[in-house]
């Protein structure tokens, strides 16, 4: 193609743009010690989801949809019906539907018969077999409808008695239809077509019917708008079966793990901090070095690169020049080269721009260093294979010949592919041998167009739209029905819960902390529980009392003001003092032991002793859950004091990180615990308790794990800002600032901070020393029923893990999640955010006591506090939109393609210059989520219930374009709720259509526990007859 | 039951725990088992348990009876006597393999156990524990093995399923080809064994150890060879310990070795293959006491991968590497301390150095924790250090000693480039030659296939009496 040798130069401006461009495809993922959820077509994300997934499906090579097999085993088991199927195809289609095809009316009845039954897709070099192995030829396929065949065979009987009856059968179309079976003729003799058994007649209709199909697709061949690939590797990779990325990966993953080090390895790499380009200068430049013979000239080229003193940009412009890449291409040919180290590409742009975040940053320019450095070397490995296997003199831009591309040959093979596929086609559509003949050309035309246009990924679109809305009716009946019901019982109001709400809980609005939330007001119905993003609007710096750095506890968009340390209590700081020191020899020996096993002298004294590590190797493997019990003990000789608080409060004017800047004025913790009570709607009704509960997780052996943790602490653990909020919330100061805007706390109100551990299933409270003895007695109920849920909860999540007996009771699921923690062998300690699916922001009142299984963000929001302009709502949505969505997508693309988008198994995973992993010693940095941690996933967008009205979600979709994004780009689904009738709108196509329940009936059970026992699967929502429901209807319990 | 029997029916329980166990993985899909894991976790721990309990016994009862050494003597399974040739199946219980076998033991069990748990829904499953007992079978009899044709029996096992597991994840292209280049490093280990083997028959008319080792109980070193006889069988069985044990030049494949399950890496790379050429030194020291040359040899081989090793490792970033490297080099300071003689030292250096490294491979996951726990116990960040300052005084040599690590050595290359390379370059003309001459006897034979073989398996337009007629042809 001569596009290719055009114009050779981009100008320098024009590669820095597209190297821009590129690097914005490249994986997001920063390193793994802060795993931050987003959507990973985060790049596609202006595109409609349809479209985004499609073209990231070309771009990455990944897949966009589940397979079709997988969706016609889902429709096989009840989770997709038919209905649906013709309800979203109905939907996809919108006007189209009635564009009128020939042959089976309008193009609706088409692909609703196409869907009907399975495609299955005949790669070209299956074909053969697949004919052989299903005795195509002889017998209808078995998806055929027997009476359909029937009718066919003495159909096609029919039409040849009339034609050839006679003997002669000299007209036009006899004569065409004559040559149709001359090449199968021989084996039936048409003069004793009388005598044929049926099975004779069944296998001459198929081979009739195939050769009208074959005739006709290769009368109207497809143009193939499969693009060729750009990059120079895949030719001579497609031509020689040499892989030059084999080579330079050789070199360059080395390179890239020493360059992004964070402090793994013993020595770092020379000049290092003087960037990409100064690095690979002084490791390969020098010369009398040992190298591949394809790098002989590496040194020459480095040496003129570094004497000319050419930068990177040019560099990279010189090479797109020898290369032949032309100016039109020149931002695909980038995208396709970066992308073909996608991981490492990733990391090193995300380290160069975020180098704040990791111990090792990488100066600016660093990508484009990177690319320039790539660039030579594949010359270099290029040039090397053309020559050995093409011989010498092969211009580098010659090697992109299409002549000698392998994918493009072959187009017989194709058309009888499509043939065979139009030919299952019509036995299961019962389209007529004849009728197919006597078509028009024209029509033939229009029907092949219709088939082509309906291609896999418009199929399996389809079949997935039917998979969510599936869900989608069924969420939102069983949230509409369960509010109805429990509005004719009198309880979908707060007013008057004054006097019986014993204590209130706040989590986080984290799906799995839905189960938590259910299991505390089942045990005690006098619990009234809340849920807020974790960093509970306290956006800080925080620094533990152990810890000698600053973490960011809040979303990642926020970059924190403020600073916040964690100090011993003056009684106990010698006793601190005295722990530090004791820790820090405990480090250093562990520190040593670790690097020093793996020198040479050192390492021979801890080997020889090394039969002592037989005792913790065995102990932690056989027992790992009393040798952590054991651990614990030694831990607690060196940790830090019990009693400690936090330094919270700013002397200085201007927060900063010095002494006297720690902290917050008066003022600004006044407006954090003001935002938190009005975004949630807790301004009256007190209890006199209020416990917040920040979350995370920890687990062993785990690369992952801060993947597990609260996503709007940006991957970190939200108890410092639950206790940070206790501590603002308590002072009589802010209260009396508050009460002057109007946010009256009663003095009989406290607030406690606390933490729960979602792996091990614990609750920690914070400062309970400070408590008023007034409130002493009222912590005792909180902290029974805490410990209940912690108990339930364990047991409920149990449920997932197949390692886990159904028949465990709550003590033993309580040992068992604590046991997976401390296990060095488990893969999936949690299974996290997987199965999320559903965000409901609005009062707890419209799902308290209704079974969500763990599947829904829950956002407390209280539409009638909220102003006209919707502000709150809208401030919420801001930070829930994106967070959720984010988090909903990951878990998508990395179920839907574990190996494309996902990181696949973990068992081979290798930590990797302490910033990602690796498969083995050697690969690409793997991005994403693995396998083991989605695969009990159910991948659907996230449907969001907000309870407001659709004039007002409009008008916030408008005003906000991030939301706008994914909300009209449909990267999420949106529906509105009314809290009075329980009315429902869906956002479909710019507005707000009513949504038709299904159903008014909801099941109910008596319990949380009596309806997830003994499953494993995913299970429907219901309504749980709690003591309230029970008491305050005449209702019972089935 | 005197106590012979005892020891007998011991000895065998520990060899045929393992076969056992092999036999029921293999056809524990067929068998009426609902849950197969549990199943096979079950029968994993009983073999692993009687086959241990049966080792500690024989010990137990060769600490009673004040011995050195039992043997289990199966007689002669194939002899042919024209050639003085005998498959003489036999086994020793002496103080080198009762401590590795109870080695091998703990650490299979343990990881059966950590595997039962980390393979946990693979689909790969039952292929693991299959790999895993052919594996444990292969390491219990070549450790026990008495003459040399058994070991080899075992040392073959060994090698069969640590390739088999390196390319455990077949999906992918690069275990593929990484186990591919296990096994072409372990099959030229072989043929370094097999020649030894047969070079040992040709002086001693023998494949038992006594033969070439004399009779008293190891670590006694008296060699009823001659020094020169010593010195050609223990170098090519230098040669394949080399090979098994990664020493150089055939480091390369070790943190090849990585691609499987951690699990596997730990045991097979960390801890038991990896020193199972330390082992057959060990077998053989008399041998190599006998030649001083040989000793020397040795010395030199262990220091060097030693050294080698461990400035590989320094460079290393990604914790599989660097923890291959760590393991690597011991490994070469166990066979410097065998040449030097000190066998005992040796042998409690290879136990202490499996223990050690299969600890730190299994928790190899959890270095991202290690890392935050013992920054936050220090009250600093953990950085990379400068190189010695030798080195880094000068840039020149600094950059130098960087490439080299960062290229390991440049083993690999010299291999690709001065074995491996000629070698395909031979047998490809060969393959041309040989085409070229079916050509002159048959015209229909597609020209030139040798290309083809080159670089694709069979030419597309070989119908299938074209096939034929090549078949004929060649016979």
């Amino acid at each position: 193609m001569d596009t290719h040798t055009s114009h050779p130069d981009g100008s320098l401006s024009q590669i820095g743009q597209a190297i821009d461009h590129a690097a914005h495809f490249l994986p997001a993922q920063g390193p793994i010690t802060v795993f931050i959820h987003h959507n990973t077509l985060h790049a596609l994300e202006h595109l409609p989801f349809e479209k985004a997934v499609r073209h990231g499906a070309e771009l990455f090579g990944c897949r966009a949809y589940l397979s079709e097999e997988r969706y016609r085993e889902e429709l096989a088991v009840g989770r997709i019906r038919t209905s649906d199927i013709t309800s979203s195809l109905l939907e996809s289609l919108g006007d189209e539907a009635d564009i009128f095809v020939g042959l089976l009316g309008t193009r609706f009845n088409l692909r609703r018969a196409i869907l009907r039954h399975p495609l299955h897709a005949v790669l070209p070099e299956q074909l053969d077999w697949v004919i052989a192995e299903s005795s195509a030829f002889e017998k209808f396929n078995t998806e055929a409808d027997k009476d359909e065949s029937q009718r066919m065979v003495s159909a096609t009987r029919r039409w040849l008695g009339r034609v050839f009856g006679d003997g002669n059968g000299n007209g036009e179309s006899e004569r065409e239809l004559k040559q149709l079976c001359e090449p199968f003729a021989d084996r039936f003799s048409l003069a004793q077509m009388e005598s044929w058994k049926p099975s004779k007649w069944e296998s001459f209709t198929l081979n009739l019917l195939w050769r009208i199909c074959l005739n006709e697709v290769a009368r109207f061949p497809r143009h193939d708008h499969k693009r060729p690939p750009v990059r120079h590797r895949d030719f001579l990779y497609s031509r020689t079966g040499e892989d030059s990325d084999q080579l330079v990966n050789d070199i360059l993953i080395p390179f890239c793990l020493g360059l992004l080090d964070q402090g793994f390895s013993k020595w770092h790499m020379p000049e290092r901090d003087k960037g990409l380009f100064a690095a690979f200068y002084a490791l390969h430049g020098g010369g009398g070095r040992i190298r591949d013979r394809w790098l002989r000239t590496l040194p020459d080229e480095l040496a003129r690169i570094h004497d000319g003193r050419v930068t990177p940009l040019q560099s990279v412009q010189e090479s797109l020049h020898q290369l032949g890449v032309g100016e039109n291409e020149i931002e695909l040919f980038i995208t396709q080269t970066l992308l073909a180290l996608r991981g490492f590409a990733g990391m090193i742009w995300q380290v160069e721009r975020r180098a704040d975040r990791v111990a090792h940053g990488l100066p600016q320019g660093s990508l484009v260093e990177f690319l320039a450095i790539r660039l030579i070397l594949d010359r270099l490995a290029l040039a090397d294979i053309a020559r050995r296997e093409l011989g010498p003199r092969q211009s580098l831009a010659g090697l992109r010949d299409y002549r000698f591309h392998r994918d493009v040959a072959d187009p017989f093979q194709n058309t009888r592919c499509e043939a065979f596929a139009i030919f299952l086609l019509a036995q299961t559509l019962g389209w007529q041998p004849e009728t197919l003949f006597r078509l028009t050309q024209p029509n033939w035309k229009k029907l092949l167009e219709e088939i082509r246009l309906f291609d896999e990924t418009e199929r399996l679109q389809v079949f997935h739209l039917a998979y969510e809305r599936r869900f989608r009716q069924q969420s939102l009946d069983a949230i509409r029905n369960h509010h109805l019901a429990r509005k004719s019982a009198g309880l979908d109001k707060r007013k008057g819960q004054a006097g019986k709400v014993l204590f209130d809980v706040i989590t986080c609005i984290d799906e799995r902390e839905e189960s938590f939330r259910r299991h505390l007001e089942e045990i005690n119905p006098a619990c009234r529980t809340w849920a807020a993003a974790g960093f509970f609007c306290v956006a800080m710096y925080y620094r533990a009392a152990d810890s000698f750095q600053y973490v960011p506890l809040c979303p990642i968009v926020i970059e924190p003001k403020h600073y916040v340390e964690e100090r011993v209590a003056g009684e106990q700081e010698e006793d601190g003092r005295r722990r530090t020191a004791l820790r820090r020899t405990v480090g250093a020996t562990l520190h040593g032991l670790h690097s020093g096993s793996r020198s040479l002298f050192s390492g021979a004294a801890t080997a020889v002793l090394g039969t002592l590590a037989a005792i913790p190797l065995v102990a932690r493997v056989l027992f790992p859950r009393f040798t952590a019990l054991f651990r614990e003990h030694f831990d607690k000789l060196y940790s830090v004091p019990s009693d400690t608080w936090l330094q919270i409060e700013r002397k200085a004017s201007q927060p900063g990180s010095g002494n006297d800047e720690i902290g917050y004025s008066v003022d600004e913790m006044t407006e954090i615990v003001e935002r938190l009570l009005r975004d949630i709607g807790m301004t009256s009704e007190w209890s006199r308790l209020v416990i917040l509960l920040g979350h995370g997780s920890t687990s062993l052996n785990n690369p992952h794990e801060s993947a597990h943790d609260c996503g709007a602490c940006g991957g970190g653990r939200g108890g410092p800002n639950a206790r940070a909020w206790a501590r603002m919330g308590n002072d009589v100061r802010v209260r009396a600032a508050l009460a002057a805007r109007g946010l009256i706390v009663p003095d009989t109100t406290w607030f406690v901070g606390g933490y729960h551990n979602t792996c091990d299933d614990s609750v920690t409270l914070y400062d309970l020393s400070r408590i008023p003895s007034s409130h002493a007695a009222d912590l005792e109920p909180a902290r029974a029923a805490l410990h209940e849920a912690c108990l339930r909860n364990a047991h409920e999540r149990c449920r997932r893990f197949e390692s886990a007996d159904l028949r465990l009771g709550k003590e033993s699921a309580l040992r068992h999640v604590e046991a997976r923690v401390e296990d060095l062998s488990q893969v999936r300690p949690e299974y996290g955010h997987a199965t999320n699916a559903l965000c409901v922001v609005g009062r707890r009142e419209l799902t308290r006591n209704l079974y969500l299984d763990r599947r829904a963000f829950l956002q407390s929001y209280d539409p009638s506090q909220d102003d006209a302009n919707h502000s709150i709502l809208a401030r919420i949505l801001a930070a829930v939109v994106p967070v959720c969505g984010g988090i909903s997508l990951e878990y998508y693309f990395s179920y839907v393609d574990p190996e494309g988008y996902g990181c696949g198994t973990k068992l081979p995973h290798n930590i990797s210059a302490l910033v990602g992993v690796m498969n083995g010693a050697a690969s690409d940095l793997r991005t994403g989520l693995p396998w083991q941690m989605v695969e009990i996933h159910e991948p659907v967008r996230l449907l969001m219930i907000i309870e407001s009205t659709p004039e007002a979600m409009l008008s916030i979709i408008a005003g906000n374009p991030v939301i706008r994004q994914m909300v009209e780009g449909r990267w999420v689904q949106v529906a509105t709720m009314n809290g009075e009738s329980g009315d429902m709108h869906l956002f479909q196509q710019g507005r707000f259509v009513p949504h038709h329940p299904e159903t008014t009936e909801l099941q109910r059970a008596p319990s949380s526990a009596a309806w997830y026992r003994g499953w494993r699967g995913h299970l429907d929502f219901v309504q749980i007859d709690a003591a309230e429901l029970v008491a305050s209807g005449n209702r019972k319990t089935p | 039951m005197t106590e012979q029997q005892i020891f007998e029916s011991l000895a065998v329980i520990v060899l045929a725990s393992p076969l056992a166990l092999l036999l029921f993985v293999s056809f524990v899909a067929v068998l009426p088992f609902r849950d197969k894991e549990k199943a096979i976790r079950s029968a994993t721990y009983l073999a692993i348990l009687a086959g241990l309990l049966a080792s500690v016994g024989i010990a137990a009862g060769m600490i009673a009876a004040g011995e050195s050494a039992r043997l289990l003597d199966l007689g002669d399974w194939v002899a042919i006597e024209e050639v003085s040739f005998h498959f003489h199946v036999a086994f020793v219980f002496d103080w080198l393999s009762v401590p590795f076998l109870i080695l091998i033991w703990i650490l299979c069990g343990t990881v059966a156990a950590f595997t039962s748990r980390y393979l946990h829904r693979e689909p790969g499953f039952q292929r693991y524990f299959i790999l895993y007992s052919l594996f444990t079978a292969g390491m219990v009899i070549s450790s026990l093995a008495r003459t040399i044709e058994v070991l080899f029996l075992g040392w073959e096992l060994v090698g069969l399923s640590s390739a088999l597991l390196v390319g455990f994840f077949h999906e992918r292209k690069s275990p593929v080809i990484n186990g591919l280049r296990v096994w072409g490093v372990y099959r030229f280990a072989d043929a370094a064994f097999l020649i030894a083997a047969l070079v040992l028959h040709h002086m001693t008319n023998h494949g038992d150890f006594t033969a070439m080792t004399g009779h008293a109980a190891w670590p006694a070193t008296d060699s009823n060879l001659e020094p020169w006889q010593a010195f050609v069988a223990g170098l090519l069985l230098l040669i394949a310990a080399a090979g098994k044990s990664a020493l150089i030049p055939f480091s390369g494949w070790l943190p090849r070795a990585m691609e499987g399950p951690t699990a596997s890496s730990a045991i097979f790379y960390g801890a038991l293959s990896v020193h199972l050429g330390a082992f057959l030194l060990l077998r053989a020291c008399p041998l190599i006491a006998a030649s001083p040359a040989l000793s020397a040899i040795v010395v030199c081989v262990g220091l060097a991968t030693a050294l080698y090793a461990s400035v590989v490792s320094s460079v290393q970033a990604d914790v599989k590497s660097a923890l291959a490297f760590a393991s690597l080099t011991q490994v070469g300071l166990i066979v410097a301390e065998i040449g030097m003689g000190w066998y005992v030292l040796a042998l409690l250096h290879i136990l202490g150095h499996a223990f050690l490294r299969t600890l730190q491979l299994l928790r190899a996951p959890n270095l991202l924790h290690d890392y935050f726990k013992m920054e936050t116990a220090m009250g600093r960040r953990i950085v990379a250090g400068d190189q010695p300052r030798l080195l880094s005084r000068y840039p020149f040599f600094r950059d130098q000693v960087y490439h080299f690590a960062l290229n390991r050595g440049y083993l690999d290359s010299f291999l690709d480039g001065w074995v491996i390379g000629p070698f395909c370059t031979v047998f490809r003309q060969f393959t041309r030659w040989e085409s070229r001459w079916i050509a002159m006897w048959d015209s229909r034979v597609v020209n030139d296939a040798g290309d083809d073989f080159a670089s694709g398996p069979i030419h597309p337009d070989w119908s299938e009496e074209s096939a034929m007629d090549h078949e004929r042809v060649s016979r």
